[in-house]
């Protein structure tokens, strides 16, 4: 059985767009045999029953996530494919610590360079979205991903990088003046931002705070890294799993030509020896760079190092699976429901891990649930009848009006052909004498 | 001729209509007086809370925690509180601790300090600006953070076990409503409703925090990365008495202590303590627990 291991589609050269994508490609073509696995950018969480990429898929089983996916592998080959065998004491709690670390600190700034940096994101990463997903989930699923980065590194305040979030401010800044009355709304200035000015002034105001972010991250993997090879072992223990993490995140920092680079320059002034490592291990996980092209007319002399095969292309069902979700999960009753639904099937299939009196307690709460927004779209509708019914009783709605009305309706009717067929021979009579 | 005749025949329905609807609208006249009245009584601004600032001797950390625990200076019930209680106590900076809660913090988020001598302009120090300030402390020493491995072994307590204490805390049904809905719902209303709303609040606050970094909830996941860090924190802490072979224990002392020690507390009253048998695996960790304790 060969394991199919489905990614984010490939970008920037690199094998996938994504960071957890690429470090699981990287354990791969590291730990697993090439005969063993093949490569499919399905670009499309929807094909594992996870909803999460990278998902390994073995026959009928699906793993997802990186660090369950290494778990998965050493069970699945008794130990051969494990990168993290031979490693002592130490070394074992250092791949658990900087593994933590990475995942944390070099996601949120991944997130802050490609999605949140407004040119950056404008200019390269929907772009490169737009080229590996397939409609309609090109216009469905990156405004998400932007959004969900957007709520990670919230919390840094760095949101002047944000176009989009300085001109919701300013939007907000100059309502609440014209609501304190205090300037007519005519002459508030409205200081119009062009893009570099904005970026002048941005990258000045966030330039002490990125340094400290940035520093933050690259001083201890520099410290680590040393002389060696690599992050934790020298040159004969070979790779650790956390050697996969930084490539995949790290290649992510480095690789990409964003118009607003901050943090390929942060990493090459800040942490030169990781820079190196960073482009050595890349070429050997990756080989020396990834087109669309390669993951998508997959053939076995395409130049590439990668094992790719082509992913299916979208039937009719899915894309109308996919079309309906989107127009299902944005519409607000809908949703709800839908939420409901989703967390009752999960309590009742059985290897949701919750014990049994727990499913059905979970289950029987989401179909009460679910009872509720019923009883409460009735209550509603019944109370909107009862006022119309009171209203119409009240003798609001008079028969006189009605009658007058639907007299109106009728003058005009007879009127309206007449103007139309003269407004329509004046235009005919000008085109005519136009000519 | 006709569009006149019309008009005036259309008239008086029309304005009958027009002022029956208004009718409709308006507002009747006897709820048009009472509203008239309002508002009853214009009560004075409060004064602002003098009583703390004028005979205070001592620093005042404010933390979440109950009247009682407060008095006998017993550690809060929230990691981030206990953390910087325990910090303090370890520097040997005398502090009396206060029940408070968000809203009262100037930051939004506890703890904070009032300090005992007006530093400048008797500002409260929020706990970002915690360790700071008490290095400006007379007979405290300053910590030295040289070692590289600080801030990476801190990221596995600020997400691996804080995502599994977001879970087991709030999001595990019969842990939240024993335990967190006990401290933290409680104390801040009688109110049942408000209680209800506080409490959905709080879970769809965790909820929403652990959904940042993954698609769904995967208990298991979270279960696994947080006994990897129990597992990478006791070998680093093997046969010494403090983190980074310290004599004396430091600020991430206080930031280990302020997990475990909530997870093996028996007062806490859990129902589900998986966290509990993962890091009762680790002899030496339970140790620097109990070590620590004698401090409070």
């Amino acid at each position: 059985m060969v394991l199919e291991l489905h990614v984010w589609g490939p970008a920037f050269t690199l094998p996938s767009i994504e960071t957890q994508c690429l470090a699981t490609i990287a354990y791969f073509s590291l730990a697993v045999p090439k005969d063993a696995w093949v490569l499919v950018a399905s670009s499309d969480p929807s094909v594992s029953p996870t909803c999460e990429l990278p998902a390994l898929r073995n026959g009928s089983t699906w793993v997802s996530r990186f660090r369950n996916i290494v778990d998965y592998l050493r069970q699945y080959s008794n130990g051969a494919w494990d990168l993290d065998g031979g490693l002592s004491g130490l070394q074992r709690a250092d791949n658990i610590a900087f593994s933590s670390f990475v995942e944390s600190r070099a996601q949120t700034l991944v997130d802050l360079s490609l999605y949140v940096t407004s040119q950056n994101y404008y200019n390269q990463t929907s772009p490169a979205y737009g080229s590996i997903l397939q409609w309609p989930n090109q216009w469905i699923l990156p405004p998400k991903i932007h959004a969900a980065a957007k709520a990670r590194t919230h919390h840094l305040g760095l949101s002047s990088l944000d176009l989009q979030a300085i001109e919701e401010q300013r939007q907000r800044e100059h309502s609440a003046a014209v609501a304190a009355g205090q300037i007519p709304s005519n002459f508030i200035r409205r200081p119009r931002d062009t893009v570099t000015s904005l970026l002048g002034k941005s990258s000045q105001q966030n330039q002490f705070r990125l340094d400290a972010v940035t520093e933050e991250l690259f001083e201890p993997l520099e410290e680590i890294l040393g002389d060696k090879v690599y992050l934790l072992t020298g040159e004969s223990d070979g790779p650790s799993s956390l050697d996969c993490l930084a490539v995949g995140y790290l290649s992510l920092a480095l690789v990409p030509d964003l118009s607003f680079p901050w943090l390929r320059d942060a990493m090459k002034s800040k942490a030169p020896r990781v820079t190196a490592y960073t482009e050595r291990m890349r070429q050997r996980c990756y080989g020396l760079g990834a087109d669309v092209s390669h993951a998508y007319s997959a053939s076995p002399n395409s130049g590439s190092s990668l094992p790719w095969r082509a992913p299916e292309r979208a039937r009719l069902a899915t894309l109308r699976t996919t079309l309906f979700n989107a127009f299902a999960d944005n519409t607000p009753i809908l949703k709800d429901i839908r939420a409901q639904d989703r967390l009752r099937v999960a309590a009742e299939s059985p290897d949701s891990g919750l014990s049994e009196h727990d499913g059905q307690t979970l289950s029987t709460f989401a179909k009460s649930q679910k009872k509720d927004i019923l009883v409460n779209i009735a209550y509603a509708v019944g109370g909107v009848a009862a006022l119309i019914g009171y209203m119409a009783y009240e003798g609001f709605f008079t028969s006189e009006t009605g009658d007058e009305a639907k007299d109106d309706d009728f003058e005009n009717d007879e009127m309206n052909p007449t103007l139309d067929i003269d407004s329509d021979s004046f235009q005919a009579e000008n085109i005519l004498s136009g000519f | 001729m006709a569009p006149e005749a019309r008009e005036n025949s259309g008239q008086t329905p029309d304005n009958v209509s027009i002022s029956r609807a208004r009718d409709y609208f308006a507002v009747p006249a006897p709820i048009k007086r009472i509203f008239d009245r309002f508002p009853l009584v214009t009560y004075p601004p409060n004064d602002l809370p003098q009583h703390g600032a004028s005979n205070r001797t001592s620093n005042q950390l404010f933390v979440f925690t109950d009247a009682a625990g407060a008095r006998r200076g017993k550690p809060s019930f929230n990691p981030q509180c206990l953390k910087w209680q325990a910090y303090l106590k370890f520097v040997g900076i005398e502090f009396d601790t206060l029940p408070s809660n968000n809203h009262a913090s100037p930051s939004g988020a506890l703890p904070f300090l009032l300090p005992a001598r007006p530093v400048s302009n008797n500002t409260p120090i929020p706990f970002t600006k915690l360790q700071k300030w008490a290095i400006e402390q007379p007979h405290c020493e300053e910590e030295q953070h040289s070692n590289l491995r600080f801030e990476v072994y801190a990221s596995l307590l600020d997400h691996r076990i804080r995502n599994a204490w977001l879970y087991t805390l709030y999001l595990d049904n019969e842990n939240f409503t024993s335990v967190a809905r006990r401290l933290y719902v409680d104390p801040s209303t009688t109110n049942s409703l408000v209680r209800v709303t506080l409490a959905a609040q709080l879970q769809q606050a965790a909820r929403d925090e652990l959904l940042k970094s993954s698609e769904y909830i995967d208990v298991s996941a979270l279960e696994a990365e947080a006994d990897d860090a129990f597992e990478a924190l006791s070998t680093l802490l093997g046969n010494n008495e403090h983190f980074f072979e310290r004599s004396t224990p430091g600020l991430f002392d206080a930031s280990v202590f302020a997990y475990t020690h909530l997870i093996l507390d028996k007062g806490m009253g859990w129902k589900r303590n998986r966290l509990a048998e993962l890091l009762q695996k680790h002899e030496n960790l339970v140790q620097h627990r109990e070590r620590l304790l004698k401090y409070f």
